[in-house]
């Protein structure tokens, strides 16, 4: 279960963020397959988990994502982690489908045809081909997202990355896309507000200002998150005056 | 987006796209000296019997000039003033001519053609950064936005609309700047998130 | 600032520039109620907020763009034909006068935002757009430069007047609300 090739560590991580402490000093290991991350708005868990890919660059400690250490450069970082992020809109950089998931293959060195071809597998294994030439702004936000995770699906990453991906989506549709995420071989994070979504990942990690509160089985953090929470003395809208 | 070029496999469609642009190069230049009545008459009708080749559906793409119409009228209105309509009736020949030619090659030659054709005379920029990747990336980027923009636009004047019941104002252009610069932000982290524009190590 | 971002930041303001061309327009109450398009708004708000250089390479992307075959002109606009068109000039004068606002802009970072976007949007974004568009049309219509001029600008500046004071509405606001996206005075 320790093989740091397969597995996410923090080592005293601390992240500033135009000159505040955004994440300090956290230490935690994650070699399970899919971890939950929850957490207020506001507490770091956005900022911890693009960390990840290299997005924001850790200011103190170490990371080693599946064998990559942050030192090694945020580029190293995005090559093992995908990350999807929560509008489709902001991430869609392509007119088309099948440019989008061409695109990440071009990155990684592969020719134009042969990029073109293995997007349009890709969406022909997902029963979504019809959707290959359709402009991206023409298609349902289901089918966006579906998009996205196929886009960083298509450049195989060693970890996916899901920042509250599924927010703007319809019941039916999470349940969907949720399904897909299931089958996967790679190792997810999610991070959620919704707490039913995480009930049967292998771990769930929650964030509080900046620090690890509490890893452990999904029922007993997401209970313990929940209680907390909703307990009358923290009903109040420190959340939204953050966001 | 819906641009000016006609799906089709006509005599024009077939033909290089580089061809077709130096032809164009080097008509502009020709014509230069010729300036009498008849022969801006003349190229016009060659150029509309350019369209009529493509058929009933391309003749009809000769209406993409009508924007110009009004202007032309105001060219040979002042011509007529200064009582030397022929000149007048030159000029608008020749610019209808010269519109209708370069949009024949639009028309006629699909974008990602015309992409690769004047590739090589941007090869020069490499110098400033600008590599061929990164125009075509570019380009993706701003087809990809245009719609995304305006449904912003339309989704601020709705929310006007709501509290004022007036649909279009001035005042949505600040908010309208704000949220495109601001989606900027997104969008490059989404870019960088999969290894940028230059992309990865390619070993 | 990376690289990805100048390159989205470039896209983004091309496509600005060819969405204020295409929404609807906006009727002014204070100018007798005239439509304007806000094309050439798009141009002034380029160079204000890139600077003359990433501001010059957004609207080169767009005529680029346009070029290509796609209507992104003001009412939908587009092909090779524009840049045969009595109005060519104009367009290259989109190009100069981004980058003279940039560059006018850039250099007077230091005074006031609204000082610096009226001085640049009228020296850029109209002498310069003018500049460069009366010559040709005076050229493409075999007219004198003055009847041009009479023709083709100045029934447009009162309009690109008012375009001025909307660009440096909107540059005010932006170097309140947003001062990091006001990449020429920084």
């Amino acid at each position: 279960m320790n093989d740091t090739s397969k597995s996410i560590s923090f080592d005293h991580v601390s992240i500033e963020r135009g000159g505040a402490t955004i994440i300090s000093d956290v230490s935690v290991a994650l070699p399970d397959q899919r971890v939950g991350i929850i957490g207020r708005n506001g507490s770091g868990k956005s900022t911890l988990v693009r960390s990840l890919n290299g997005l924001l660059p850790i200011s103190a400690g170490s990371l080693v994502v599946h064998g990559v250490s942050s030192g090694e450069g945020a580029k190293k970082l995005a090559r093992v982690t995908g990350f999807v992020f929560q509008n489709p809109d902001h991430q869609l950089i392509f007119p088309t489908a099948l440019e989008e998931l061409s695109f990440g293959l071009r990155q990684l060195g592969v020719g134009k045809a042969d990029a073109k071809a293995q997007g349009l597998a890709l969406l022909k294994e997902h029963g979504i081909a019809e959707l290959a030439e359709r402009p991206v702004h023409e298609l349902s936000e289901g089918q966006k997202q579906l998009i996205c995770i196929l886009a960083v699906l298509i450049m195989e990453p060693k970890l996916v990355v899901l920042d509250e991906p599924f927010s703007s989506l319809d019941l039916r549709t999470r349940a969907a896309l949720r399904r897909k995420l299931e089958k996967l071989d790679q190792q997810i994070i999610f991070v959620s507000h919704e707490l039913d979504a995480l009930s049967d990942y292998d771990k769930v990690l929650w964030i509080e200002d900046g620090r690890v509160k509490q890893l452990g089985a999904p029922v007993d953090v997401l209970a313990a998150y929940e209680e907390h929470e909703l307990s009358g003395a923290h009903l109040h809208f420190e959340g939204v005056a953050r966001a | 987006m819906i641009s000016l070029y006609m799906a089709g496999n006509s005599w024009a469609h077939r033909l290089p796209a580089r061809v077709k642009l130096l032809f164009l190069f080097v008509l502009s230049l020709l014509i230069i000296p010729f300036n009498t009545l008849w022969f801006s008459a003349a190229l016009l009708a060659f150029v509309v019997a350019l369209y009529a080749t493509l058929g009933r559906r391309g003749l009809e793409k000769v209406k993409v000039v009508r924007p110009l119409l009004w202007m032309m009228v105001i060219i040979l209105l002042v011509h007529a003033f200064l009582g030397d309509i022929e000149q007048g009736i030159i000029a608008v020949l020749r610019l209808l001519a010269m519109v209708l030619l370069a949009n024949f090659i639009s028309i006629t030659t699909h974008m990602e053609a015309l992409m690769d054709a004047v590739e090589p005379l941007f090869r020069p920029l490499r110098v400033f950064g600008i590599s061929p990747m990164r125009m075509s990336l570019a380009v993706a980027l701003v087809i990809r936005f245009v719609p995304v923009l305006l449904a912003v636009y339309a989704s601020l004047q709705e929310a006007y609309k709501a509290r004022t019941a007036r649909s279009n104002s001035w005042r949505l252009l600040a908010p309208f700047a704000l949220h495109a610069i601001k989606m900027t932000d997104h969008v490059s982290e989404a870019l960088t998130a999969r290894g940028g524009a230059d992309g990865f190590d390619r070993s | 600032m990376s690289s990805d971002r100048s390159l989205v930041q470039i896209a983004f303001y091309a496509a600005l520039i060819a969405a204020l061309g295409l929404v609807p327009k906006i009727e002014l109450g204070l100018a007798g109620g005239i439509p304007i398009t806000a094309q050439s708004l798009g141009v002034m708000l380029a160079g204000m907020m890139l600077g003359p250089v990433r501001g010059g390479l957004a609207v080169a992307l767009l005529l680029f763009l346009v070029a290509l075959g796609l209507p992104f002109l003001a009412g939908g606009r587009g092909g090779i034909g524009v840049f045969y068109g009595m109005t060519a000039g104009y367009l290259a004068g989109y190009f100069f006068g981004a980058v003279a606002v940039g560059a006018i802009m850039r250099a007077m970072r230091n005074m006031n935002v609204v000082f610096g976007a009226i001085v640049s949007g009228v020296l850029g974004g109209i002498v310069v757009v003018h500049a460069f568009g009366v010559p040709v049309l005076a050229y493409k219509a075999d007219m004198t430069l003055y009847n041009a001029f009479l023709v083709g600008s100045l029934p447009f500046i009162p309009g690109d007047l008012i375009k001025v004071a909307l660009a440096t509405l909107v540059a005010h606001t932006i170097a309140r609300g947003l001062p990091s996206a006001m990449l020429s005075r920084s």
